[in-house]
């Protein structure tokens, strides 16, 4: 694995959560995703399509509790459901992750899409197919939750 | 003195108006808008005086709201700050090159914001 292009991704993601949420981020050993190990734990999905000279994904899925505390935080009240503040709330960190992520990768001119939002209890995600997804945990006081990225052609697997 | 915020998040607009009341804007003086389409029809019936600009957001984008803005004689010299998650060198070249005042990276502390906005509002 090629992790030259996969720290941007864990440095941005402590970053927007020290200095956008305010809270910090111990991140664990990337790995390899196998989407069968983690069926059913998620409940939030926030997804940013890369494009550009190399072509990908950045996602961060989240269970229940993490979500609420995060969106709790940035909005300043207790949320207690899933309503559109979680929606917005995932969305702008996948966001800041992505955008940032930029600034380390510039050769590959990556462009990035607006967030798109996956809520289920338990959801999964699909891959394409030979494209690589690695996957990044992140424990917190608030829980732990994963960013994934998949990157055509680059991670060296 | 009125500040257009433009962001599709709506915590983020949240964030910013709140720092603005910090330093002692008013309430009434804030308006705020989820796109490029939706600051137009603003800017069409308010005098506003500086804007806050995000970059990404749907049917008009913040980069293309810039561009707009300073074809407009009353909107060449507005100062507008972009606010936006996008860190790239010819990410901040470009919106330059299309006219923005400044440019602030996400995520951005309240003091930094702070700071970037001062000189604009003596």
């Amino acid at each position: 694995m090629n992790v030259k292009y996969i720290n941007p991704f864990i440095t941005a993601t402590q970053n927007v959560f020290q200095e956008f949420v305010g809270i910090s981020l111990t991140p664990g050993k990337p790995s390899i995703y196998m989407p069968q190990e983690d069926a059913n734990k998620f409940d939030v999905s926030g997804i940013i399509g890369l494009a550009g000279e190399v072509v990908g994904v950045v996602v961060i899925s989240l269970p229940k509790i993490p979500a609420l505390k995060v969106t709790s935080k940035l909005v300043g009240k207790e949320v207690k459901i899933f309503d559109d503040f979680v929606t917005d709330a995932v969305g702008e960190i996948v966001n800041i992750i992505a955008g940032n992520v930029k600034k380390d990768m510039e050769e590959f001119k990556i462009v990035i899409s607006l967030p798109s939002i996956v809520k289920g209890n338990g959801h999964t995600l699909s891959w394409i197919s030979g494209v690589p997804v690695i996957k990044i945990p992140f424990a917190s006081e608030y829980g732990d939750f994963f960013v994934f990225v998949s990157l055509k052609d680059i991670l060296g697997i | 003195m009125n500040i257009l915020i433009v962001d599709d998040s709506r915590i983020i607009r949240n964030v910013v108006k709140n720092v603005l009341e910090e330093i002692g804007i008013s309430n009434e003086n804030i308006f705020d808008a989820p796109d490029g389409n939706a600051a137009l029809e603003i800017i069409d019936n308010n005098s506003i005086d500086m804007l806050l600009v995000d970059w990404n957001m749907p049917n008009l984008n913040g980069l293309d709201l810039v561009r707009i803005l300073r074809g407009r004689d009353s909107y060449k010299k507005t100062p507008i700050i972009m606010i936006t998650s996008e860190a790239a060198r010819y990410n901040i070249m470009e919106a330059i090159k299309a006219g923005v005042t400044d440019y602030v990276v996400k995520p951005v502390a309240g003091v930094v914001l702070k700071k970037k906005l001062s000189p604009f509002l003596k």
